[in-house]
């Protein structure tokens, strides 16, 4: 296998967090670090093999392991300094031979896979529950300190925006905001007048110290961005062809008399990388008319459709595909399409495939299952956000509703 | 000073124009037609992408490059970065809101 | 002779269609505007006032060119991004948790 024992395996038994992708993340920068040379993502089965009726738990999983191990990818594209190979990820799914009872069952099997791998590390997502046992993770951390291996938590929180808006102020990210700032501003005045080339230093540099650690959460490369550049001015003509037919389509709707139209809300996963990649998706979705992005959660866009047509042409993600494109090259471009991923739903209509995903639907009742799972993202589970606009926040919203009656 | 390209420039000018009052005047029909928020975004971004698009292509042209068809290039440019990101705001307000989206059967909003 | 100036038809000259096609734009905003006072919630209208802030932008730049005022593009520019901000911040206010963005 790999000749460098000293960097050992890491072993990370995941299921779905809200946190789960965090965690990738911070395990792909470790092992990017030097710590870890391969990372190990394995699921405890909760059925046995032989079971009747498992076949749908099995497809849910390797789904989940899939997405995982696309995750993984993603971020070591993103780590510039390795190469591809040199940080391996496997995905395995553990226990489906037998009966896995209690925290104890769970570290056995967990330390079996850990000695077979040659793995001395354990990492938990800190929100990993297994099976959905709440008092779980406690005792599993409890039992695992009684074997040899190495435990520790990810240190991940919930990723909200408050959590992300500020990063490290590096030497490029300045250089680079700097020189964008300048180059908007000269390109406004006149870059052959002095005060214009002064008064524009003194502001870009203002704008720099300022915003330069919230505007750019990651080093612009320098190997990658042009060549992320020239793919881009490739997309732009392609976007603007799809923005030129939806229109027309849209737009005969609309005039239609009889305004044929079935607006339906989605639910479409993307595999596209968080940050500027998921902007630019969401952004192009939105500029072509028929379809509207309304919101973006885990890696699932929610996109709102006008007419069954549009609901297609999203489908089919060639606009993801195209995003795929610009920023990770020819190659991810040839992933298979949402449709054939299966990873799409309509919330709405006849042809509805799932529930209604409402926070505070006020028409339809909220069903239990998508009421518990929303509620990470609920007001109350998010602590530290804003108390004092969180105080404000039913007064302001009790005025709200008397002006609009 | 009216280049070789003249009268074509000219008609592009007018084209370009009408096209974009075209698109706007649908974009305006959807938004007061339409049922509901989710799909008033929809048509509003027909304003923000062929209305604004076409006649800023207009104007462009009208305005030559030197300076001013430069701004309004740029112009385009800002408005296809920053309108879809408003309306996915306001999409998601409504959302938040609780504001379930229109369907077949339902009242108009 | 700059091509606002050139002839079109009949003695008028591209400048005074460009007044024309603004015009129209004005006429449509008026249009949309019966959206932003009608609502009913507040999010049908920001996002009227949103579309007629771009159709504001569209009218200055179009009177720019009309009239050889090159500053009223500069003009254009900074209502594009102050419309986008408003679109924002009100998104944002209505929102009992302003977590939007």
């Amino acid at each position: 296998m790999v000749d460098a024992p000293k960097r050992g395996s890491v072993v990370v038994p995941v299921e779905s967090t809200p946190t789960l992708r965090a965690t990738v993340t911070h395990l792909v920068e470790s092992a990017a670090g030097g710590e870890f040379s391969s990372i190990h993502f394995v699921v405890f089965a909760t059925w046995r093999r032989d079971d009747p009726d498992t076949a749908d738990r099995e497809a849910a999983v390797d789904r989940l392991l899939e997405r995982v191990a696309t995750w993984a990818e993603a971020d070591l594209a993103d780590v510039d300094d390795v190469e591809v190979g040199d940080v391996e990820v496997v995905t395995a799914i553990v226990g489906d031979d037998e009966y896995l009872f209690g925290a104890d069952d769970y570290v056995r099997e967990l330390a079996a896979y850990a000695d077979e791998h040659d793995a001395e590390t354990v990492v938990l997502d800190p929100e990993y529950t297994p099976v959905g046992n709440t008092t779980l993770l406690q005792p599993l951390e409890f039992a695992l300190s009684s074997t040899d291996l190495a435990v520790r938590e990810a240190p991940v929180t919930r990723p909200t925006r408050r959590e992300r808006l500020r990063k490290e102020a590096t030497g490029i990210r300045f250089a680079a905001t700097f020189a964008l700032s300048l180059a908007f501003y000269l390109a406004l005045g006149d870059p052959l007048y002095w005060f214009d080339l002064a008064s524009g230093v003194a502001s870009a540099a203002v704008v720099a110290i300022t915003l330069s650690r919230i505007s750019l959460d990651a080093d612009p490369s320098l190997s990658r961005t042009p060549i992320r550049l020239l793919r881009g001015a490739v997309y732009v003509p392609a976007l603007l062809y799809e923005i030129l037919k939806s229109n027309v389509v849209v737009a005969r709707v609309i005039l239609d008399p009889r305004m044929p139209i079935d607006p339906t809300l989605n639910r479409v996963r993307v595999i596209v990388g968080s940050g500027l990649p998921i902007t630019t998706l969401a952004n192009s979705i939105t500029l072509t008319p028929g379809t509207l992005t309304v919101r973006a959660r885990d890696g699932n866009l929610y996109v709102h459709s006008l007419i069954p047509w549009a609901r297609d042409g999203l489908f089919d993600g060639s606009l993801e595909r195209w995003t795929r494109f610009v920023f990770y090259g020819r190659e991810a471009a040839r992933l298979p399409t949402p449709r054939e991923r299966d990873d799409v739903g309509i919330f709405q209509g006849p042809d509805a495939t799932e529930e209604y995903p409402g926070t505070r639907a006020d028409g339809g009742s909220i069903p239990e299952e998508s009421t518990r799972e929303d509620s990470p993202d609920a007001p109350a589970a998010d602590g530290p956000v804003a108390d004092a606009a969180a105080s404000n926040a039913p007064a302001a919203d009790g005025d709200e509703e008397v002006t609009a009656e | 000073m009216i280049d070789a390209l003249g009268p074509a420039r000219l008609a592009l000018i007018v084209v370009f124009s009408l096209l974009g009052l075209f698109f706007t005047f649908v974009s305006m029909t959807g938004v007061i037609r339409l049922p509901d928020v989710y799909s008033r975004a929809h048509t509003a971004s027909q304003a923000d992408t062929l209305g604004a698009g076409f006649t800023l292509a207009a104007v462009a042209l009208a305005a030559g490059w030197e300076g001013t068809g430069f701004k309004a290039v740029l112009l385009v440019f800002f408005i296809f970065v920053t309108n879809p990101t408003a309306a996915h705001a306001i999409a998601r307000a409504a959302f938040e809101e609780g504001t379930v989206p229109w369907t077949e059967g339902d009242e108009r909003r | 002779m700059s091509v606002v100036d050139a002839s079109l038809a009949g003695g008028y000259a591209v400048g005074d269609f460009l007044l024309v096609v603004a015009a129209g734009f004005v006429v449509l905003a008026i249009g949309m505007l019966y959206r932003a006072v009608k609502g009913p919630t507040m999010q049908d209208r920001v996002l009227a006032v949103n579309v007629l802030g771009t159709n504001t932008v569209v009218i200055l730049a179009i009177l720019g060119a009309a009239l050889s005022e090159p500053t009223f593009l500069d003009i254009a520019l900074v209502y594009a991004l102050l419309n986008f901000l408003m679109a924002i911040a009100i998104s944002k206010f209505t929102v009992e948790r302003g977590g939007v963005l």
